[in-house]
């Protein structure tokens, strides 16, 4: 199950404070994200949604065009002088042909209008909507010397649950290296934390989904990019490797990370000792990848694996790091000691 | 042009409406006729089993009709009824979707999002349907439940006790019953525990709301004379007296609380005149969410909402989390989706005696959880 372009494109262009964001659709269509926006939000704790306008084409708009419901919009949402309109549309104005970059162009507000032809389904998926919007809202970016010790996050899931925790878990990792997150991209940085991406010396990306957007970004701006936030336990290690080097970070720093990080676990584990000597079954895997986390930190307790074993549930997302391990390693503490 | 235009709409699509209609009978095989995003939703949303065509951009270019055909066939594999619930797209290229299915292998809903909201929605898929009566069936239909309500197990339940209580059969569950009991024909006459979501099927004898209920049971006394009524207007009396007991305890302490309303009509009428007949209260803000209100304005543009609510200043809002985050001063009972405030799994009812008691309860906690954060304040 996903969403189509338009949810993909708002779950990214939503998280930009100074922004405004224009809907060319049907009600419906934006409200299906503003209601999982505002659910994410509230697992997250956090009370504030963003602004989503909608031109709000009806069925009298499918048959005569909804150009002029577009032009309203964008009239509507120049009236806050935004830093910048963003603009993304459903596939309704894609079927009924309106020219929706021609409409853009031509509005006062223009040089603060980025248009991103999402066109809902027939633009693909909500993925293709994520990435387009980064491509989209890079632009924004100059090319920039890089500033030593300093690195950029992109395409963070912002409709993820735990999308702050697996920050949280991504900067305890770069601390070690005395590296700082300089832009979240495109997660509650505002226009100008926007425009300064160039100036991080290295990209890491959420996952594989911002791939596109990561190799775009990379090759524009000629950085080293991290292709996903660490997976698991050895992940971490991999990507205190990765990241260092990438950022030109000495080998003996690096080393000392990994030292640190490598006692941390070990400390982390020793709260499973209980569950050393007890067999699991893990029965299908939710998502590639997940086995190969859930394996290691099977064989780094000391438990085994065998299809008569207490069945315990991957986790349907890949875990992040250490922190991601222990939520998944309290679940199966739960089940195999708890029933 | 100008009343399309919308900051954050909060009520969901015709299409949607229509699919929680259809997915209420159980038996019935949804098909939704539209991409991932369409299906993805009203999935995530009703929280039952549904199916879709899936449709990607080339079958849009040359026509979805194979698709559907091919989808149809792998799930009439079922020997279960099919509805097509068509969307957005395939409604505007003009296939003969209809057409495509001419020996009844399933019914065909035209309820793309476009055509309005939820209700409008709901209004089609009953229409599809072509639900008939039949007069061999004793009892009543209760109509008003739609998956999308926050209180439609507990209404359903509620309804059926009371009607239990009353010894009337219930013949029909609208929109929550079987697809083979739906066929058998619905009861000549219905009640009602949710008024904004109609049928259409059967005269109608009224509400189950508390403030309605004692001329609904009125009217199925006339209807069903051998029904035994006393029992409930006694729990009903009882219900009345222990609601003026406790918020009669609040307003010795408390001033009467002002009050916000957003809702469909017959929920947000409910809660004003609760809150009048028991509080007291001021109630400046009444809107509705369902376009077909006919008492009080109807507004979905939660920018306008907040703004009408933050005018009035008020005590307490009855609606969804969208107004509840937007005005946080104020203490908040979820009566509208969404609500993200509390974990709700249990079966509550807003209809009924019960249902009654329970939005009193849930009134009288939410202030003084209010009132006692206000006082915790530095």
């Amino acid at each position: 199950m996903a969403g189509c372009t338009l949810t993909g494109a708002l779950s990214v262009a939503c998280f930009i404070p100074g922004a405004v964001t224009v809907v060319h659709a049907p009600h419906g269509c934006a409200h299906q994200t503003f209601s999982m926006l505002h659910a994410m939000m509230n697992d997250a704790e956090t009370k504030i949604t963003p602004e989503i306008m909608v031109s709000g084409l009806s069925d009298k708009d499918v048959i005569f065009g909804g150009e002029g419901c577009l032009r309203q919009a964008l009239d509507r949402a120049a009236e806050k002088k935004p830093d910048l309109i963003i603009v993304v549309t459903s596939c309704v104005p894609e079927t009924i042909g309106d020219d929706c970059r021609a409409v853009c162009q031509e509005h006062a507000y223009a040089k603060q209008i980025l248009y991103i032809p999402t066109s809902g389904f027939l633009g693909g998926s909500a993925k293709d909507g994520e990435n387009s919007a980064l491509i989209g809202l890079a632009g924004l970016a100059e090319p920039a010397e890089p500033i030593p010790g300093t690195v950029a996050i992109i395409g963070e899931k912002n409709l993820e649950s735990e999308v702050e925790e697996n920050y949280a878990e991504v900067t305890r990792l770069l601390h070690l290296l005395d590296l700082t997150v300089t832009v979240r991209f495109c997660r509650n940085a505002d226009v100008a934390t926007l425009k300064k991406l160039g100036t991080a010396s290295c990209f890491i990306l959420r996952d594989d989904r911002s791939s596109d957007a990561g190799r775009e970004l990379g090759k524009k701006f000629n950085r080293r990019v991290i292709r996903e936030f660490p997976r698991g336990l050895s992940g971490a290690i991999t990507f205190l490797r990765e990241t260092g080097t990438a950022c030109g970070i000495s080998r003996e720093k690096i080393d000392a990370a990994v030292s640190s990080e490598n006692a941390w676990q070990e400390k982390k584990l020793a709260g499973f000792s209980k569950l050393r000597g007890k067999s699991v079954f893990l029965g299908a895997e939710p998502l590639e990848g997940i086995f190969a986390v859930a394996r290691e930190a099977i064989e780094r307790i000391g438990m085994t694996e065998s299809p008569d074993g207490v069945e315990v549930k991957p986790p349907f997302y890949l875990p992040v790091g250490v922190s991601g391990t222990m939520k998944m390693l309290y679940l199966w503490r739960r089940r195999i000691l708890h029933g | 042009m100008d009343d399309k235009f919308c900051i954050n709409p909060v009520w969901p699509c015709a299409m949607t409406g229509a699919c929680s209609i259809l997915a209420g009978f159980s038996g019935l095989c949804v098909i939704i006729h539209g991409s991932s995003g369409c299906y993805y939703y009203p999935r995530s949303l009703l929280k039952v089993p549904l199916f879709s065509t899936y449709l990607l951009e080339s079958e849009i270019v040359f026509g979805t009709v194979n698709r559907l055909k091919e989808v149809v066939t792998e799930v009439s594999k079922t020997n279960k009824p099919i509805a097509i619930l068509n969307t957005c797209i395939p409604a505007l290229t003009g296939e003969d979707l209809a057409g495509a299915f001419p020996d009844g292998a399933a019914i065909f809903v035209d309820a793309p999002g476009f055509a309005g909201n939820v209700e409008e929605g709901v209004k089609i898929a009953y229409e599809s349907l072509a639900i008939e009566t039949n007069e061999m069936r004793d009892g009543v239909n209760i109509d008003g439940v739609s998956l999308l309500d926050l209180f439609w197990r507990g209404n359903l339940h509620e309804a059926e006790r009371l009607l239990s209580t009353m010894g009337i059969p219930v013949v029909v569950r609208f929109a929550k019953d079987t697809y083979e009991n739906l066929r058998k024909g619905a009861a000549l006459h219905t009640i009602s525990v949710n008024p904004s979501y109609t049928s259409g099927i059967g005269s109608m004898l009224g509400s189950f709301l508390f403030p309605d209920l004692k001329e609904t049971i009125e009217n199925l006394a006339i209807t069903f004379p051998d029904a035994d009524m006393d029992p409930v207007l006694d729990e009903w009396e009882r219900a009345d007296e222990l609601m003026f007991y406790y918020s009669d305890k609040y307003l010795r302490k408390y001033e009467p609380p002002i009050v916000a309303v957003c809702s469909q009509e017959s929920y947000a009428i409910f809660a004003q005149k609760i809150m009048e007949r028991y509080f007291g209260s001021d109630v400046p803000v009444v809107l509705a969410r369902n376009r077909n209100a006919k008492t009080i304005p109807c507004v979905t543009n939660l920018q306008e909402i907040t703004g009408k609510i933050a005018a009035c200043k008020p005590d307490l809002i009855l609606g969804s989390t969208f107004e509840a985050n937007a005005y946080p001063n104020a203490a908040f009972l979820g009566i509208t989706p969404p609500d993200r405030s509390r974990v709700s799994i249990s079966a509550r009812p807003i209809t009924g005696i019960e249902g009654g008691i329970s939005f009193i309860e849930g009134v009288l906690n939410s202030l003084m959880d209010m009132t006692g954060r206000r006082e915790r304040r530095p």
